[in-house]
């Protein structure tokens, strides 16, 4: 994952300013331009980048910073905290509970990884000991059931889905009443990948959420999504309750500061990370511990924690 | 963005100092359009050297003077140079007896067996027999994705001009491609399509392979298929496809990509600067837009919307 480079140029920027005799605003506004270009160069939405830059221009009243050092530890600890703004909602994520039954809905964009993030988050909790059951209901892709059919067999999940029924809301229905009756903890529903242009798309996902209510819906975004994240992130929030995010295919080359823009317009936290087309190739996600680690942290850690 | 330029005084000569702050928020309006950072500053950087020293004229003001050079810029760009005329290139196929043949290669999950199956629509109104080569053969699906875009074809277009070639999954796409075009050469077949599976631009093995089925087969025309989603990462992936082709060949006239397939076009509002990234990258055309799922969902593009689209505020 590149966001290690992202981490590397703002940490660069960053000790610049420590070898700065003089902190001044100019140092500020140029140190503020290195980041802001880093960040719109790894995708993170153009409006947020400027949020970024008032938010720690706003915090480090230049007058009131008297010593140097001070002044130093005030811009870095900020900056740090605007980063971990960016991907951490302050909302604890969602965990399926045993002893009840779990539904989760997958959503997103075509093409996005759900169907694949399906399996690799069944295959998760599969290893923690849950029952999970996987629904096909995405009757609108060519070969959909076939490839979660093919994946679950593959992690041996049992799934429900079907060939010739074109009604996905049925489809949910009765695969979750299924996997309801036979006492599965977990019960993982893909859908067809859909965009906010399309009104019908987004009426059909409504009307499957209503009908196997979720106790979580996971939005998937590809992690090589640049500006038009926000606006899609947007429409799938304002459309269901997206409870959490898994940015996929960071194995890559892909900054995923797309994708992060995903937390603000949803409120909701990055649970996971796809990192492969392998079944295992899934990484828990954690905002700060990862901005920490994106900034090979170190120096930094001990400033946050006074 | 740009009805905040007070007017110039005529007869003023542009200078860097002047263009300064209108290329900085034109750097800006490009980003927020999804153009890639590096090229929306090249691009700035070139034009805003193209109109140093200019003398402005009388009802001119600098917003006018930057939009016109711009887009003079955006339409050398986004231009094809190249003729992209696949149904006479089929037809020059034609009369040498073979079939004309067409991978499709991208990243995971763009579009390329969706965008093939609607090239295949294309084609099959044009009356020509399609021969559909399964290579994907790692994605879950992916040859019973193609077999029903297949058996829909058919049924759509009325006619058996469309066939599947597939040998499963597993196997080594190169010589399923081989053997796809010497079938499609003996059965009368008059255009291959191969789909390959998705692959990351720094994966080597699987580059290595997509370099192999290339140097292999030769396909006639190598399109890359990215989706109007994507980013900043719409350079690597090209570039690094192109390094793949040249540097894993082995060949002394390596290939490189031939044109692009831009996807998912109706899912990005007026944010269409991947489609400049793009061909900036490349100087390839792109010779189809995806805007939608289904088979009549392929358009060419138009370089002045495009370009309408970029600029407007
Ligand atoms: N390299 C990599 N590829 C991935 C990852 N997640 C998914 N993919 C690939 O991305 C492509 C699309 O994945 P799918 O799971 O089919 O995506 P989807 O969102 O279900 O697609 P639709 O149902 O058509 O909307 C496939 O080739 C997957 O193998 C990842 O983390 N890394
Ligand atoms: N909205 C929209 N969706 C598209 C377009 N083209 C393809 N898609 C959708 O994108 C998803 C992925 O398409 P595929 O054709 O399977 O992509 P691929 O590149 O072959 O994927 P892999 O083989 O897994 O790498 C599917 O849900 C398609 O319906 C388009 O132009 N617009
Ligand atoms: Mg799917
Ligand atoms: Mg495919």
């Amino acid at each position: 994952m590149v966001l290690n480079e992202l981490g590397a140029r703002i940490n660069g920027a960053l000790q610049a300013l420590s070898k700065e005799s003089v902190i001044d605003s100019k140092a500020v506004d140029a140190l503020l331009r290195e980041i802001c270009g880093a960040l719109l160069e790894s995708d993170v939405n153009v409006r947020l980048v400027h949020q970024l830059r008032e938010n720690v221009k706003k915090q480090i009243n230049m007058d009131d910073l008297a010593t140097s050092s001070n002044k130093r530890k005030v811009i870095q600890t900020s900056v740090y905290d605007e980063l971990c703004r960016l991907v951490d909602p302050g909302v604890q994520p969602w965990a399926p509970r045993k002893g009840k039954q779990n539904v989760i809905m997958f959503v997103g964009l075509q093409g996005s990884g759900k169907t694949t993030s399906c399996t690799k988050l069944a295959l998760y909790y599969k290893r923690k000991g849950m029952k999970v059951g996987l629904v096909c209901a995405d009757t609108f892709r060519a070969g959909a059931f076939d490839q979660l059919k093919q994946n679950a067999s593959r992690a041996h999940i049992p799934f429900y889905g079907s060939y010739s029924e074109a009604d996905p809301v049925r489809i949910a229905l009765e695969g979750v009443g299924k996997f309801r009756k036979d006492r599965f903890d977990l019960i993982i529903v893909d859908t067809s990948g859909r965009h906010k242009q399309e009104t019908e798309l987004f009426l059909e996902m409504e009307q499957i959420a209503a009908a196997v209510k979720p106790d979580n819906t996971v939005f998937v975004m590809d992690g090589t999504i640049g500006q038009a994240a926000d606006a899609q992130a947007r429409a799938f929030k304002e459309s269901v309750d997206i409870g959490s995010i898994i940015i996929t295919k960071m194995d890559g080359h892909a900054k995923g500061g797309g994708a992060i823009s995903a937390v603000a317009a949803t409120g909701s936290p990055i649970i996971f990370i796809g990192t492969g087309e392998h079944m295992h190739d899934l990484d828990r996600f954690s905002a700060r511990p990862f901005i920490s680690k994106m900034l090979g942290m170190g120096d930094l850690t001990g400033l946050v924690e006074t | 963005f740009f009805g905040m330029f007070k007017n110039l005084t005529s007869g003023r000569v542009l200078t860097a100092d002047i263009l300064a702050e209108p290329m900085a928020r034109m750097r800006e309006h490009l980003a927020n359009k999804n153009v890639a950072s590096d090229i929306a500053n090249e691009i700035c950087k070139t034009v805003a050297k193209g109109m140093l020293g200019v003398r402005v004229g009388g009802l001119q003001n600098i917003r006018q003077l930057v939009e016109q050079s711009m887009e003079t810029a955006l339409t050398r760009i986004l231009t094809p140079v190249s003729s992209t005329d696949i149904i006479r290139d089929i037809e020059h196929a034609q009369q040498k007896g073979r079939p004309y043949t067409m991978a499709f290669v991208g990243v995971n999950g763009v579009g390329k067996s969706t965008n093939l199956s609607k090239v295949c629509y294309w084609l099959l109104q044009n009356n020509k027999r399609v021969l559909i080569a399964a290579c994907d053969t790692f994605r879950s699906g992916a040859v019973e994705q193609l077999r029903v875009h297949v058996r829909n074809l058919r049924a759509l277009s009325d006619n058996q001009n469309v066939e599947i070639f597939e040998r499963g999954y597993g196997k080594d796409s190169a010589t399923i491609a081989k053997d796809a075009i010497a079938f499609g050469a003996s059965n009368g077949f008059d255009v291959v399509l191969i789909d390959t599976a998705g692959r990351m631009q720094d994966n080597e093995p699987l580059m290595r392979a997509l370099a192999k089925l290339v140097s292999v087969n030769s396909p006639d025309k190598i399109l890359f298929v990215g989706e109007a989603l994507v980013g900043n990462e719409a350079v690597d992936q090209l570039e690094k496809f192109n390094r793949a082709l040249r540097d894993f060949s082995g060949q002394s006239k390596p290939r490189h990509i031939d044109g692009i397939i831009l996807t998912k076009f109706d899912t990005i509002d007026d944010r269409v600067g991947a489609a400049l990234s793009m061909t900036y990258t490349t100087g390839q055309p792109i010779i189809f837009v995806g805007t939608g799922q289904t088979y009549t969902d392929l358009r060419k593009m138009n370089v002045s919307q495009v370009i309408r689209a970029l600029l407007r505020a």
